[in-house]
């Protein structure tokens, strides 16, 4: 095909600059016949139905990095799409000139790019750091020293997102802690949040008609995304549901009592909401199963003493252990 | 899965697009500027650079005859650009102003600055919010909500930069896994986090090697006014803080095929699995340094994963959780 002479980004771009000179915007036939990359390709009074897709995805591709790019129907043009017109208002295009960053926040900015090392969220922050470098401010300093990462290992991560964004619902099978079984379940996904060291989608949850959140590494297997709609409640959906999480963490209160000198010991006591006694103390929690998983995993190191049904999950899980490792295998 | 990946071409073309978009306004401020000095600033590399100016050179507007017309175009200076390599805009078109941040990059700023908002550089935390207020208005929609609750950071950290930063040697006592403790000498090198989990590497005088201790493992941390030896410029680290070592030992698992992502860093990417025994059961087989760790992951993950090979594993996992159930006085 003639059309790869121009390489895909030569032709986003001439694109970009076409509709953000225009005023009143272009129709796609004039884009399409004059656009460097379209024009080439273009045939008069002919079928252009694969340059009219190509349009298409071209145009989500730009409103993806950010670019406002508008559709705009005149009045005495109503119900015709021929006459659809697009454009790039300037003033939506660029950066406000009051936002501007000192070098320090530049090198913070860096910093807080470089948390994400996998997926979208890698992507999109180094897109984010390209642009930011326009603004032609260096940081004061390679940021020697600290290499931080949150992680985001769940297949169910970028499915949520995506559906989160265009507010459709989503379903997937969910298996609880603690419970053998996964159910399925269909909820209008709101937001995705970290919170001691967990992913967690906060969601209304359509089958019990209520808010709930659940725990991404507990999604079995793909979710599915629905065509079905829906609209967002008002309000900050991300910053409700982590105060719900932190308020749930200050909540859940185990008390234990460590071995002196162990492992145990060194890693929880820093953790302590409250010290009773050298080896005696208090953690918050916010679900009974993870910290019965956590707890267990120290075997004797670590005692629950209170409340009783968490001593008792801790009990029954290191009697699942042994049940599974006696005697020799196979 | 009917999600729409983020783009149905390599994302390359996307990247390109934003780098063009924001090479335009950094030309038209920096009049004249090397081609070495451009690419440096945007982390490419310099060929790279050459062909993005190329390319702005020779864009522009569409004319009202279907052309191009020259003074639609951008244009360089291309003596300077040619026999200099030097990059001198002399007409623009269209944009002039950076682009805007996109709803998900604005989210993915955010909610790395939420999390790093607990490190001790960041105690102001007025500065903070007005950064992030700013990178807000910066965005074109509201940002997507993703959010980062603040990392829980260990008393250690502050000494532990600090000495980092001057090059100073550092102390601690040293509890491993198996519950031994000892008094460590160490050439701090980086500081690594893994979620809500913070690490140090550094250069362990007694071993003369790079280890990683793990920050809630320390303890009476001091910075000692006795130079480090070695710097982080000088010792290559590499990006995974945990490293499989010939003397490791090979362990057989059967894990739930849904819980494969609990095992986290036991299961480095590309670990093969086969099939288990009944459905939706894979094998797996792991590398562990020592049993001490195995035992702890296999009653952290009790009914989800069981250790199959070898009988000493098992062994040692069945004592794991039988003294564990002893010490509740039950058997």
């Amino acid at each position: 095909m003639p059309s790869e002479a121009v390489p895909v980004e030569e032709r986003l771009f001439s694109l970009v600059l076409a509709l953000v000179a225009t005023e009143h915007g272009l129709t796609k036939a004039e884009i399409l016949s004059s656009v460097q990359g379209y024009r080439q390709r273009y045939k008069p009074g002919g079928d252009n139905a694969s340059l009219e897709r190509q349009f298409e995805r071209d145009k989500d591709d730009i409103r993806e990095l950010g670019v406002p790019l508008e559709t705009i129907e005149l009045a005495s043009d109503a119900g015709n799409n021929q006459n659809l017109r697009y454009r790039i208002p300037k003033g939506a295009y660029d950066l406000p000139a009051d936002v501007t960053f000192t070098p320090q926040e530049t090198t913070l900015l860096n910093l807080a790019a470089e948390v994400w090392r996998e997926g979208s969220l890698s992507s999109e922050s180094h897109r984010a750091l390209l642009k930011l470098r326009s603004l032609g401010v260096d940081a004061i300093e390679p940021t020697i020293g600290y290499a931080p990462r949150i992680r985001v290992r769940e297949p169910a991560f970028e499915p949520l997102r995506a559906a989160i964004d265009k507010h459709v619902v989503v379903r997937f099978s969910y298996l609880k802690p603690g419970e053998d079984t996964a159910t399925e379940r269909t909820v209008e996904p709101l937001a995705l949040i970290k919170h001691e060291g967990r992913w967690h989608l906060a969601s209304f949850d359509r089958g019990r008609q209520e808010r709930r959140t659940f725990l991404l590494s507990r999604i079995v297997g793909a979710v599915t995304t629905t065509r079905t709609a829906f609209t967002p409640p008002e309000g900050d959906a991300a910053a409700a549901a982590l105060a719900d999480l932190d308020r749930i963490l200050a909540n859940g209160r185990v008390r234990i009592r460590v071995v002196p000198g162990s492992d145990a010991e060194t890693r929880l006591q820093r953790r302590a909401a409250e010290t009773l006694a050298d080896d005696e103390f208090v953690l918050n929690y916010s679900d009974s199963n993870l910290m019965a998983d956590e707890l267990a995993s120290y075997g004797p190191e670590v005692v629950v003493l209170e409340p009783a049904h968490l001593r008792d999950r801790v009990v029954q899980r290191l009697r699942r252990v042994v049940a599974d490792h006696e005697g020799t295998a196979r | 899965m009917s999600a729409r990946p983020s783009s149905s071409r390599p994302l390359q073309a996307q990247d390109k697009l934003a780098f063009l978009l924001s090479l335009v306004p950094y030309l038209i401020d920096h009049e004249d500027v090397g081609v070495a000095e451009a690419a440096q600033h945007f982390g490419v590399t310099e060929e790279e650079m050459r062909r993005h100016v190329r390319l702005i050179a020779v864009s522009g507007l569409p004319g009202d005859s279907d052309s191009y017309l020259h003074n639609d175009l951008f244009d360089i200076n291309w003596d300077e650009f040619e026999d200099n390599d030097r990059i001198v805009l002399t007409h623009s078109v269209a944009i002039d102003e950076s682009p805007r941040f996109s709803a998900r990059e604005t989210a993915a700023l955010l909610a790395g600055l939420q999390y790093l908002s607990a490190l001790p550089e960041n105690a102001d935390r007025q500065a903070l919010s007005t950064l992030m207020n700013k990178l807000a208005r910066g965005a074109s929609a509201p940002p997507s909500p993703v959010v980062v609750a603040r990392a829980r950071v260990d008393s250690a950290l502050p000494v532990l930069r600090e000495a980092l930063v001057s090059r100073h040697q550092v102390e601690f006592d040293y509890r491993d896994a198996q519950g031994a403790s000892e008094r460590r000498t160490v050439d701090p090198l980086r500081l690594d986090s893994d979620d809500e989990n913070w690490y140090l590497r550094g250069w362990d005088h007694a071993r003369s090697a790079v280890r990683t201790f793990r920050l809630d493992r320390m303890s009476e941390v001091v910075a000692t006014d006795r130079p480090a030896s070695r710097g982080s410029d000088e010792v290559a680290l590499s990006d995974t803080l945990f490293e499989t070592s010939p003397e490791d030992l090979s362990v057989v698992v059967e894990v739930s095929e849904s819980a494969l992502p609990l095992l986290g860093d036991y299961l480095p990417e590309g670990t093969r699995t086969r099939p288990g025994r009944r459905p939706g059961v894979v094998e797996a087989t792991l590398r562990v340094g020592h049993y001490h760790g195995l035992k702890r992951l296999a009653a952290r993950l009790s009914g989800v994963v069981v250790v199959r090979e070898p009988d000493q594993a098992r062994t040692a996992v069945a004592d794991w959780a039988r003294q564990g159930l002893a010490a509740y006085g039950e058997q």
